[in-house]
């Protein structure tokens, strides 16, 4: 090597300035970029022979599944010793400062191309019209706004967004203080109880709570468990989730994802109620505070960044809300929200120019969360 | 120099291999050529032709797939081709995605024609008429059955399994003891009737819409059956096509009509709320209720019968009776009955396997073990009735073969996003008291622009 170098380093004018810098070499970079495309080749021949030539493998998708697992990763291995050995042969310099790009564009690539990407074509769409054929200009913007179910949509997010993050956090807190004066064993039952819708799916409460709500006729038996209570206080049998007077049926939905979220919260809360240092709360109760006072003017401003960190991210669930009200009225009676009225437009209604207008209105919503939640991350960073 | 002939080298080596990635790919082996589907060309896939093996792609799985495997049997044994079904649930979904992707199956079995179409403008798919003796089928088949799936002039699908939509159960039992008539020669005489059990404080309609996402969907047969039986069948073209308004003063009507019926105190058990709450498969329940029928009469699809309770399939003809949705009095002059069917298209043109699949399922001798195991009918009028397990399934079969007029349920022709959209949630609107005027505009005022969706 140590010839080559020199040889280099006197043929080349570019990199002939001092002896010092390592110059290119080229027999690594040729090696490099030829192991490359020959890994490249072999690779790209073999998934299209999976696909063309079955019989080659025996017709049997278990060979070929592992095969394909072996080729990828394999594959993958062997072009990024490739790779480095082409920029290992590149000068130093240039080597050193693209050696950290060389295995962060690959990975920066594929976020680029499965998350930007279609971010930019979903703003692209909807600009045009149903089967993004043809640009509309703002027509799509135009449509939804008018439109009453978006208006419908938009009121009940805000009030989803009102309310569940909140009624999430306040009981979460509520729950973890309390369960921290029970004993040890009833602590870890309680939690545990609290815990355990986090371990349902949102589709599976949906059909639970689906129960709960359920009617039946006057005089049948009530299989809902709301309407046999209800029934049992004298009253007659409800339809629940159509309601819409004050929005009551979007109020009982939002209880199921407070009810999946509670125990998310708690947990959290919990752990970082148990961080609070004893020695203030025994500071405090030696000035005379009341346990109230205590709570409120010791412990919560010591949590305030966790209480702040669960309210963010259950806010920015919230704003995706989708499979509760899909299951249970699928945006009818009024309970119509963004997510919803997206996966109709663009699955039922077939109109991917207005479905694409809606989703980028609520990509906007989102992103003063996300700054939010990344600058207050941020500054929990710089307090540590 | 020793370097610079190196250097060469790798730039020599790497212009070769990057010229060799750009082109020494494998190619298809099994490349559609051409792919118009011209009266000469034919649409081709990436299967293999000729190789004794024909894929199916199609909606239906479980108990009905056996069914459908179990009628191939003999054709497989014989021909010595063998067929893969592969069921899919998401099927409208998947076949785009597949054949989008080149990747799609020698046959589609499509749950509605409406689907084939942008298929054929894409010319991926063969018309029947190159393979398929149109004419022998013609005679066969309940009358437009192929119409349904004609594009641009050409039919491009044949009709595998019919549905009847247009069928009134009845708890047979209770009814004979009642001494009820066995049918109606008009809605106005059913009505009557109808009036009648609601004075002795029964009450006659059980109906079901809550399926979920889909709720409405039963909504939207019923308005079908009223507009084809009042306005007649030429208006039901010309409101599936878009060629009159979906809010014209006969579209409206057809709603106040069924609103009569429906939205009546007393009239339907549960009254609108018992309407959507009750699954569209819980419907019939109460008839058979061992208290007696808590509601008497259930106007659904032939597919009712599979959620009605075993001791009362295990023993249908005694149990269930059934007759056809009746004409109006005032309405068309003929026997209109409301249908569906599955079709089968093929994306493999140039494969004589295929061809002899196609004819089979196609033929009227297709079907007979999937007759048995109930749920299948033929669309094919010369089928063999003895091959139906019972009189019901018998009777329903011959409400299409003897209709004068059958039309294809409109929601299904309809485009998306009314067919399975606003026509869906604008039904449920109407049932929760919003009037049959504002239901059709606002169904109307949804329907998409010329340009806007195909």
């Amino acid at each position: 090597m140590s010839t080559t170098v020199t040889e280099d380093v006197t043929e080349t004018p570019p990199g002939g300035e001092a002896s010092a810098p390592r110059g290119a070499n080229w027999t690594k970079l040729g090696g490099g970029v030829l192991g490359m495309a020959l890994v490249a080749w072999v690779a790209a021949n073999l998934f299209l022979s999976f696909a063309y030539y079955p019989g080659w493998f025996l017709d049997s998708k278990i060979l070929i599944g592992i095969l394909a697992l072996v080729a990828g990763v394999g594959g993958a291995a062997v072009l990024f010793y490739f790779l480095n050995m082409a920029i290992e042969g590149l000068p130093e310099r240039v080597s050193q400062g693209l050696m950290p790009y060389a295995y962060l564009l690959p990975g920066l690539g594929m976020i680029a191309l499965m998350l930007l990407y279609p971010t930019i074509q979903t703003i692209n769409y909807s600009f045009a019209n149903a089967d993004s054929t043809e640009y509309v200009g703002f027509d799509n913007y135009a449509a939804i706004f008018k439109m009453e179910a978006f208006q419908i949509s938009i009121v009940n997010n805000i009030l989803w967004l009102l309310i569940v993050p909140a009624v999430t956090v306040a009981l979460g807190v509520i729950v973890a203080v309390l369960s921290d004066k029970l004993s040890a064993q009833s602590e870890k039952i309680s939690k545990s109880m609290m815990f355990l819708p986090m371990a349902i799916s949102f589709v599976g409460a949906s059909a639970i709570w689906g129960l709960v709500y359920a009617y039946d006729s006057p005089g049948e038996i009530q299989t809902g468990l709301l309407n046999w209570i209800w029934t049992m206080l004298g009253g007659d049998p409800v339809t629940w989730l159509q309601v819409s007077t004050a929005r009551l049926n979007s109020l009982l939905m939002m209880v199921i994802l407070i009810w999946l979220q509670v125990g998310f919260a708690m947990i959290l809360l919990s752990s970082a109620i148990k961080g609070v240092p004893e020695d203030t709360i025994e500071a405090a109760r030696i000035d005379g505070a009341t346990e109230l006072q205590i709570f409120w003017q010791v412990i919560i401003p010591q949590v305030k960044g966790t209480i702040i960190t669960v309210f963010i991210t259950v806010l920015i669930l919230v704003l995706k809300v989708f499979d509760i009200i899909y299951v249970l009225t699928n945006g009818n009676f009024k309970t119509n929200v963004i997510a919803v009225l997206f996966f109709n437009k663009l699955f039922a209604d077939g109109q991917a120019g207005q479905a694409s207008a809606i989703v980028v209105i609520l990509l906007i919503a989102v992103l003063p969360a996300l700054y939010w939640q990344v600058r207050h991350f941020r500054e929990e960073e710089a307090n540590r | 120099m020793k370097a610079r002939a190196r250097r060469s080298l790798a730039a020599a080596g790497v212009a070769t291999l990057v010229a060799l990635t750009a082109t020494g790919c494998l190619q298809n082996p099994n490349e559609a050529g051409g792919g118009a589907a011209g009266l000469e060309g034919h649409v081709d896939n990436a299967q293999t032709d000729g190789d004794k093996v024909v894929t199916i792609l199609g909606a239906f799985g479980g108990v009905e797939q056996e069914a459908f495997e179990e009628s191939l049997v003999a054709f497989e044994e014989e021909s010595g081709i063998d067929v893969q079904y592969t069921p899919d649930s998401d099927f409208t979904t998947t076949i785009k995605t597949r054949v989008g992707s080149g990747d799609s199956p020698d046959i589609g079995i499509f749950p509605q024609p409406g689907g084939i179409a942008e298929f054929v403008d894409d010319e991926a798919i063969q018309p029947i008429d190159t393979f398929l003796d149109y004419d022998g089928l013609d005679k066969t088949l309940v009358p437009g059955f192929l119409e349904f799936a004609q594009f641009n002039g050409r039919v491009y699908a044949a009709p595998m399994r019919m549905a009847v939509k247009s069928v009134v159960y009845y708890p047979k039992k209770a009814w004979e003891d009642a001494g009820y008539p066995e049918s109606f020669d008009t809605y106005e005489d059913l009505t009557k009737f109808a009036n009648q059990l609601k004075a002795k404080g029964e009450t006659p309609w059980c109906m079901g819409w809550e399926s979920d996402q889909a709720t409405g969907w039963v909504g939207t047969d019923w308005i079908e059956q009223f507009v084809l039986n009042g306005a007649g069948p030429d208006v039901y073209d010309e409101w599936v096509a878009h060629d009159i308004p979906f809010n014209d003063p006969k579209i409206v009507e057809a709603f106040d009509q069924f609103g009569d019926l429906a939205l009546t105190d007393g009239n339907v058990l549960g009254g609108t709320k018992g309407i959507l709450n009750t699954a569209f498969a819980e419907a019939s329940l109460p008839m058979f209720d061992a208290a007696g029928p808590k509601c008497w009469m259930e106007r659904q699809g032939n597919f009712a019968i599979g959620f009605m309770p075993e001791r009362i399939t295990a023993n249908l003809d005694e149990e269930v009776g059934v007759f056809k949705f009746p004409r109006f009095a005032d309405g068309y002059e003929g026997e209109p009955t409301l249908v569906g069917g599955d079709y089968a298209a093929v994306f493999n043109g140039n494969d004589e396997d295929v061809d002899k699949v196609m004819e089979f399922i196609s033929s009227p001798e297709f079907g007979e073990p999937w007759a048995a195991s109930g749920g299948w009918l033929s669309p094919h009028m010369t089928f063999n009735a003895n091959a139906y397990p019972d009189d019901v399934t018998r009777k329903i079969a011959d409400m299409a073969y003897t209709a004068t007029a059958t039309r294809y349920d409109a929601s299904d022709l309809m485009p998306k996003s009314i067919g399975s959209g606003a026509f869906w949630t604008e039904m449920v609107r109407w049932v929760d008291g919003q009037p049959s005027q504002e239901t059709a505009d606002r169904i109307e005022s949804a329907w998409p622009t010329d340009g806007e969706e195909e």
